[in-house]
């Protein structure tokens, strides 16, 4: 019996940045561009009984995530962190990503998506779209946003959320997964990664700042309030539209999955100094690296894991999502993700399994 | 000064490094016949597999030789003359050093068997880059192959020849597998997912004979149970040797024995001539350690004794990992004369501890992972195998909701 093989991504076409890579990603550009741009899906929408071509595309993501889900759980099934994080991932999309928007939808309530957050989701923190949700979502959404978002990164890491909860992160770790490998792991690109995701960051909250100064004095500053509401509007375009959309997904065959995630979302950039500082990392088994190179070229975010491994250094960089794939890759068993405590990591362990 | 490195492996390039680091107006030319760039070496299996391209098999940037002014030359030294202190390479160039390191690595050993000379095309080794060009040249989906070798590089060879659909007998002289390092019971586990991979296992089996038709190419071997396997493939992974031979045509050739002899500072017997990695064998006790882990380290002390530190190498406790299939493997220090041996209910996990007059002395570990700096600590010790059964998870190094739940009560003699 021949086997399937499972790994062989350099002998595609469509994965290794072939003449097909670059067809599917001119096509999945096109989708965004046509789903932003036109009302093409609304009558496609409506002839299977949705609402809106937003309703079909969260079906369609949906979809994605489960399907692409369910592939990646029998290709790492020996692995518990992966299949527990796909299954997160997974539950996360269906549940609250979808079925339950479209039910609050469906009793005349407010749509709301209790796994998008500020920074990601500008509107769930600003005081002109908020604060027309009712009373116990606008709590939730603060307290979201300025308490579990940092507080959950510091004690695991930005994994908690880029990686277990977050539609971006869900789509590009199920559906995306042939295409992780794609992601470029040059310095020039960490330089590059570095000033464009603090910059979004920097955009994004003084945005935010404007947003409530002209929501307090905006009716005696006309000016200010015309300017703010442009600025949020091309912010809207560029950052939500072009860079998370059409870019972020767009690209997957050819700069891998994460080209949204490292580079240009806010959140990511919050989360990544709040994971600095707080507990996570990925542990380094000493002098066990064979400097295979395996992890580095699996890291979707671009990291070299492999000049830490071979070096020694255990580590946290920023743009980490904890995806948890090098640990899984290297053959070696040279990594793993931890939150390291105050207590010795070994001994958390038996904690928990014993 | 001039430091002039033969062999750019994994110790070459480690003692580069070191030198530059240490040495900033130096130059440092770095020579290999194989390679323009320091590749790894362990990952090869990986290229075959196309898991990753050979670009990806290059620790470093490239343009990080130019930041560290390392020059590179391609080519093969031929001679020596340690009394001009001047190198030849094939070319017919020169090269004037000051301080010389041989870092040569280690070459394939070849089987011994009527045949062999006549074998031109399609019996292949497992080790350089020029290996991996003729391997992939005679790999076909359905193909028949052999391959001979119960050790580690034989059964990663074995594993790309499968993953690229090869139907694949494995040749095992001894009675299971690489009794060198398993125990029976870790040797028949890891037999039975090799037979899973579809690979057949034929022990106590070997190659006696070659054939191959006019033209060169290898048609079929004659195994040492008479039976004749027709192959497009033979895999020859019977071992390496110390890449010494072409020391012996040059002028003034450092002592050799099986490797390159040196002190405990690495120094040869020639002055300013330093070895270090594969190609090294230790005078004092005779061993040649041939591990990605020991070269590196022997490429940096190797480094550090040129520049004038007191080394004084002493072998730390061997400790290897590896991985056969999907299973993974851990072990340090050596068996002794008694041991514990755990295989986990129903799955490919296997745990032994081994002692001998109540000190710890090894431990080999399949299927789950764990941190040999704690091994190593115990072996050190010389904790007791109670000790160590009741403190063994700290040792753990399985992924977040992985760990091996360990619920077996230990007594010594248990087995
Ligand atoms: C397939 C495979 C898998 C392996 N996997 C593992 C593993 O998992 N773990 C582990 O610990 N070890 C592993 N090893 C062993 C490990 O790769 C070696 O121990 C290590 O590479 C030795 O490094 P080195 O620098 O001493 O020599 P090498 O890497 O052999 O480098 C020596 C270089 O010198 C060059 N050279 C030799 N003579 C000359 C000359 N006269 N002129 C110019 N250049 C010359 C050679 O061409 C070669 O490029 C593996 C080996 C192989 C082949
Ligand atoms: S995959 Fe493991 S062995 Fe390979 S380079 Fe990374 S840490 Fe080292």
């Amino acid at each position: 019996m021949i086997r399937q093989t499972t790994y062989d991504r350099f002998t595609h076409d469509i994965t290794n940045r072939g003449i097909s890579a670059w067809i599917l990603s001119a096509l999945l550009t096109g989708f965004y561009l046509a789903l932003y741009f036109t009302e093409w899906f609304t009558p496609i929408a409506q002839s299977i009984g949705l609402d809106g071509k937003w309703t079909l595309y969260g079906l369609l993501y949906t979809i994605a995530i489960v399907g692409g889900g369910i592939f990646v759980i029998r290709r790492y099934r020996h692995n518990r962190y992966q299949v527990i994080r796909t299954c997160v991932v997974m539950f996360v999309q269906s549940v609250l990503a979808f079925a339950l928007p479209q039910f609050l939808k469906a009793i005349h309530q407010p749509e709301y998506y209790f796994s998008y957050f500020w920074p990601l989701k500008l509107d769930y923190l600003t005081p002109n779209t908020i604060f027309h949700y009712p009373l116990p979502i606008i709590l939730f959404s603060f307290a979201g946003s300025l308490l579990l978002v940092p507080i959950a990164g510091a004690f695991f890491g930005k994994r908690w959320y880029c990686s277990w909860v977050c539609g971006c992160g869900g789509l590009a770790n199920t559906a995306g997964e042939p295409f992780r490998h794609l992601s470029n792991k040059s310095t020039a690109a960490w330089k590059f990664e570095k000033a464009a995701i603090y910059s979004v960051l920097a955009i994004c909250i003084v945005l935010t700042a404007l947003l409530f100064t002209t929501y307090a004095v905006g009716p005696k500053h006309p000016d200010l309030a015309a300017f703010t509401y442009k600025f949020q509007s091309f912010y809207g375009l560029i950052v939500g539209t072009m860079l998370s959309g059409v870019v972020g997904v767009g690209l997957y065959p050819i700069g891998g999955t994460r080209v949204w995630c490292r580079n240009f979302c806010p959140m990511a950039a919050l989360l990544g100094m709040v994971q600095k500082i707080g507990r996570y990392r990925i542990t380094v088994k000493k002098n066990m690296c064979i400097s295979c190179g395996l992890c580095s070229k699996y890291c979707e975010m671009g990291i070299d894991v492999r000049s830490y491994a071979q070096s020694n250094e255990s580590f946290t960089r920023a743009s980490c999502v904890g995806c948890g794939l090098c640990a899984e890759v290297c053959p070696r068993g040279v990594l793993k993700l931890e939150n390291v405590s105050n207590r010795a990591p070994q001994e958390r362990l038996v904690q928990i399994t014993l | 000064m001039h430091f002039v490195v033969i062999g750019n492996g994994v110790a070459g390039i480690t003692a580069a490094l070191t030198l530059r680091e240490r040495e900033s107006a130096a130059k440092i030319t770095l020579i290999s016949g194989e390679s323009d760039y320091f590749f790894s070496r362990t990952a090869l299996m990986y290229a075959f597999m196309d898991r990753m391209t050979l670009r990806d098999l290059e620790p470093l940037e490239r343009k990080s030789y130019d930041a560290q002014r390392i020059d590179r030359v391609r080519d093969r030294v031929t001679d020596i003359d340690a009394s001009a202190k001047m190198i030849t390479l094939q070319s017919g160039q020169t090269m004037q050093y000051d301080a010389l390191l041989l870092a040569t690595g280690s070459s394939p050993n070849q089987l011994n068997v009527p045949g062999v000379n006549a074998a031109k095309q399609g019996m292949v080794n497992f080790v350089t880059l020029q290996d991996l060009e003729q391997c992939e040249k005679h790999t076909r989906l359905g193909g028949n192959a052999v391959v001979v070798g119960g050790g580690l590089i034989g059964i990663e060879l074995l594993e790309c020849l499968v993953h690229h659909g090869m139907k694949v007998d494995f040749m095992v002289r001894d009675p299971w597998y690489w009794p060198a390092a398993l125990n029976k019971e870790e040797a028949a586990m890891v037999t039975e997912h090799m037979r899973h991979h579809d690979v057949n296992v034929l022990l106590e089996e070997s190659v006696v004979e070659i054939k191959s038709n006019n033209s060169g190419k290898v048609e079929a071997v004659i195994g040492s149970s008479g039976k004749r396997y027709d192959v497009e493939l033979l895999g020859v992974a019977v071992g390496v040797h110390p890449s010494i031979e072409w020391l012996a045509a040059t002028k003034t050739a450092p002592k050799v024995n099986r490797g390159i002899l040196v002190d405990s500072a690495f120094r040869t017997s020639l002055p300013h001539v330093w070895a270090a990695g594969d190609c090294v064998e230790l005078a004092s006790t005779g061993l040649v350690e041939q591990i990605w882990y020991s070269a590196k380290r022997q490429g940096e002390l190797a480094a550090k004794s040129i520049l004038g530190d007191a080394i004084d190498y002493r072998p730390p406790i061997f400790y290897n990992s590896s991985k056969f299939f999907d299973i993974e493997f851990t072990t340090t220090g050596k068996l002794g004369a008694e041991s514990f041996y755990h295989r986990v209910a129903g799955k490919e996990i296997s745990i032994r501890v081994s002692w001998e007059n109540s000190a710890v002395t090894g431990f080999n570990m399949l299927g789950s992972r764990w941190n040999h700096e704690f091994f190593e600590r115990w072996i050190t010790e010389r904790r007791t195998p109670e000790y160590v059964m009741k403190h063994l998870l700290e040792a753990q190094f399985d992924g977040e909701f992985g760990t091996l739940p360990l619920n077996f009560n230990f007594q010594r003699g248990s087995k």
